[in-house]
């Protein structure tokens, strides 16, 4: 996976590039819009995460630059902190793959990218195991413990599915949190309900193997290990 | 009630008072008018008699040796003419009168007016009466009476209607100003800047006052606008950096446990931080107009939105949701979004203050005047009546009573508030410590004609 990051403020973008770098993605990074104009134009990338205020141009004018070229098929997601809310539907309607406004956290940006590839790639039975032969199919919104199903709540679906996908990372109920209530701002972020679905997860996972594999990180989150 | 109808309403009591007045007046004037005509007629007539007389001669009239009254009528005994010798002293001068009496001609006696003319001629006195028949006088009386009043009614009904009519058109401009300028203008960017047409000098100054001022705030808003943008940029970069690396950070493997745990605590930290910049923008962009407000929205389906996201939480508290939206409301141009916030954040407060295994009722009622109240209440321990003034306001924290109940309402509030507001809708709350807490939405009326077309208005 080839990713070229545009991004002006140095701090993020170094902080993005190591992330990305550390889940085994090609890195390539342009700080201002005639760097990454020629870059998108040079090379061939997966996908290109568009900061909005650039020096030197605008990243929707970018954007639309890239989309007139066929040759050019990396999926564009924007990133902005820029208040303004038609650039939402503006950058959509050029044909943006997606639209995370700062701050995000990183294993969004993660899941959101591994999400348009699964769109791109049209792969509409995608099957993820774990843990002792459970899978999850993931536009099914089913999980399956051999031929069993194993029936949970939308939003148990939804925090299993994080956490499988980030295997082996500690994720904090309040990145999981942000992932569940991700639009509404709650300001209560000491409350619970991420500790009670785990539990309900686990209680209804260990009807069938054992959960194990699900481990509390005290102090910290949740982790699914391999 | 409208300028015009006010107009045309003052004008036409005005006329119904003339045309009171009239009738009260007319008849005695006409009286007077036609007495008057009479008595006018009276004279000139005794003035020929005497004019004959000179002419003539009395002889002419007068049976001297039968010493007789000459008389005189005409055939429908309307008027007769009199002319009588009378016994006595000759008169130092002639005597007139005009008196109403009753005379008898042929057969019949009937009412006369009549003016009396005594003198003298050749030294004898004589009493020349003209009398005029009262039916005929009051005939004539009548006839002015109803020509007069149907000159004043038909005149105040034509002059209420042109009046009507060119108030009306004076008036245009100005109706004109109001429905395009004001009525369907509910944000500074709506408002269109076409002159109004009017030669009227008052109508152009408003019409420029406001032109003029509408500049103004579209400015102030643009520059708002801008400002907004600018600041949510300044203030989200450094949280977004934070915030990625604490993430970052947190995935190192040779990180301490205590530190890891120092950052989870950071990471909240920034999470407050990061909520209330965002709240404060949402509650700007918000009320800088910058949501769209395009599609019809259903209540219910919003409600059913929102209980199918929470419908967790309500479980892990064991709190039964009971929903009663009958009918269901629609609005016909809102925000799908923003009406899902606005319901989310009343819902998860009424699961947050409420008491374990309680319960949470959604009314939905519409009002005989067509606008609709949505009700959220909960079982809840409440909310202290020094407080309740206090609920919407922005960053005022206080502490919920109950020891299990969480920290305070937080920022859900004032934006549920800004909401509503966007919509045209009011947001109040009722408590009682103990009992719980109701909020309540009132929409407005949907009027008819939005609902056909969006841009005829």
């Amino acid at each position: 996976m080839h990713v070229l990051i545009v991004e002006d403020e140095k701090s993020l973008h170094d902080e993005v590039r190591q992330f990305l770098l550390e889940s085994q993605y090609l890195v390539d990074s342009a700080h201002t819009y005639g760097e990454a104009s020629e870059k998108i134009f040079v090379n061939s990338y997966d996908f290109v995460l568009l900061d909005l205020g650039l020096p030197g141009g605008d990243g929707l004018d970018l954007l639309r630059e890239a989309r007139r070229n066929d040759q050019q098929e990396a999926s564009f997601i924007i990133l902005t902190a820029r208040g303004a809310l038609d650039d939402r539907i503006k950058g959509l309607d050029l044909g943006a793959d997606d639209y995370l406004p700062k701050p995000f956290s990183l294993l969004e940006l993660q899941s959101r990218m591994q999400a348009i590839m699964r769109r791109k790639f049209g792969l509409k039975r995608q099957e993820i195991t774990f843990g002792s032969g459970f899978s999850m199919d993931v536009s099914g919104r089913v999980l399956r413990q051999g031929d069993q199903e194993v029936a949970l709540t939308k939003k148990e679906f939804d925090l299993l599915h994080y956490l499988v996908l980030h295997k082996n990372r500690v994720l904090t109920r309040l990145q999981l949190g942000e992932h569940l209530w991700g639009n509404v701002l709650e300001d209560d972020s000491d409350s619970n309900y991420i500790d009670v679905h785990i539990k309900n997860i686990r209680k209804k996972l260990s009807a069938f193997a054992p959960t194990d594999f699900l481990e509390t990180v005290r102090g910290i989150g949740y982790r699914v290990t391999e | 009630m409208r300028l015009e109808a006010k107009l045309a309403l003052f004008n036409a009591l005005s006329k119904l008072l003339l045309v009171l007045l009239g009738v009260a007046l007319i008849p005695a004037i006409v009286s007077r008018v036609a007495v008057s005509h009479t008595d006018q007629r009276l004279h000139e007539k005794k003035r020929e008699v005497l004019d004959l007389i000179k002419r003539d001669g009395l002889v002419a009239f007068v049976r001297q040796e039968k010493n007789e009254a000459y008389a005189d009528y005409n055939i429908l005994k309307q008027e007769y003419i009199s002319l009588t010798p009378e016994r006595g002293p000759a008169l130092p001068k002639p005597e007139e009168l005009i008196f109403n009496e009753q005379r008898q001609v042929d057969d019949e006696v009937e009412d006369f007016r009549i003016l009396g003319y005594r003198f003298t001629a050749n030294g004898r006195p004589y009493r020349l009466e003209i009398g005029s028949s009262l039916a005929t006088v009051e005939l004539l009386e009548d006839t002015l009476r109803r020509l007069a009043l149907w000159v004043l009614v038909i005149g105040a009904a034509v002059t209420v209607v042109t009046d009507a009519a060119f108030a009306r058109f004076l008036l245009r401009p100005l109706g004109q100003l109001v429905s395009s300028k004001l009525r369907d203008v509910r944000h500074p960017s709506a408002f269109s800047f076409e002159p109004i047409p009017t030669t009227t000098t008052d109508f152009r100054q408003l019409d420029d006052s406001l032109n003029e001022m509408m500049h103004q705030m579209q400015s102030a808003f643009e520059k708002e606008r801008e400002f907004m943008s600018n600041v949510s940029h300044e203030l989200l970069t450094p949280v977004s950096i934070l915030q990625t690396r604490f993430e970052n950070m947190l995935q190192d493997p040779e990180l301490s446990h205590a530190h890891s745990l120092k950052l989870v605590e950071s990471q909240k930290t920034l999470y407050r931080l990061r909520n209330t910049v965002k709240t404060l923008l949402l509650i700007a962009n918000i009320e800088n107009d910058q949501y769209l407000r395009e599609e019809p929205v259903s209540l219910s389906a919003v409600v059913a939105d929102v209980t199918n996201e929470l419908e967790d939480r309500l479980a892990q508290r064991e709190l039964h949701l009971r929903v009663l939206l009958d009918p269901d409301f629609v609005l016909p141009r809102a925000n799908q979004t923003l009406l899902f916030t606005l319901i989310f954040n009343l819902l998860s407060n009424a699961i947050k203050y409420n008491r374990w295994n309680g319960s949470i009722t959604v009314t939905g009622q519409l009002l005989p005047n067509g606008a609709y109240r949505l009700a959220v209440a909960d079982i809840g321990p409440g909310i202290a009546p020094e407080n309740l003034p206090h609920l919407f306001d922005r960053f005022r924290r206080f502490h919920a009573s109950g020891p299990a109940s969480p920290e305070g309402f937080g920022l859900g509030l004032p934006i549920a508030q800004t909401i509503a507001t966007f919509h045209a809708a009011t947001l109040t709350a009722t408590s009682e410590l103990g009992k719980g807490t109701t909020f309540t939405l009132e929409f407005q009326p949907v009027s008819k004609p939005v609902l056909s077309g969006s841009s005829a208005s």
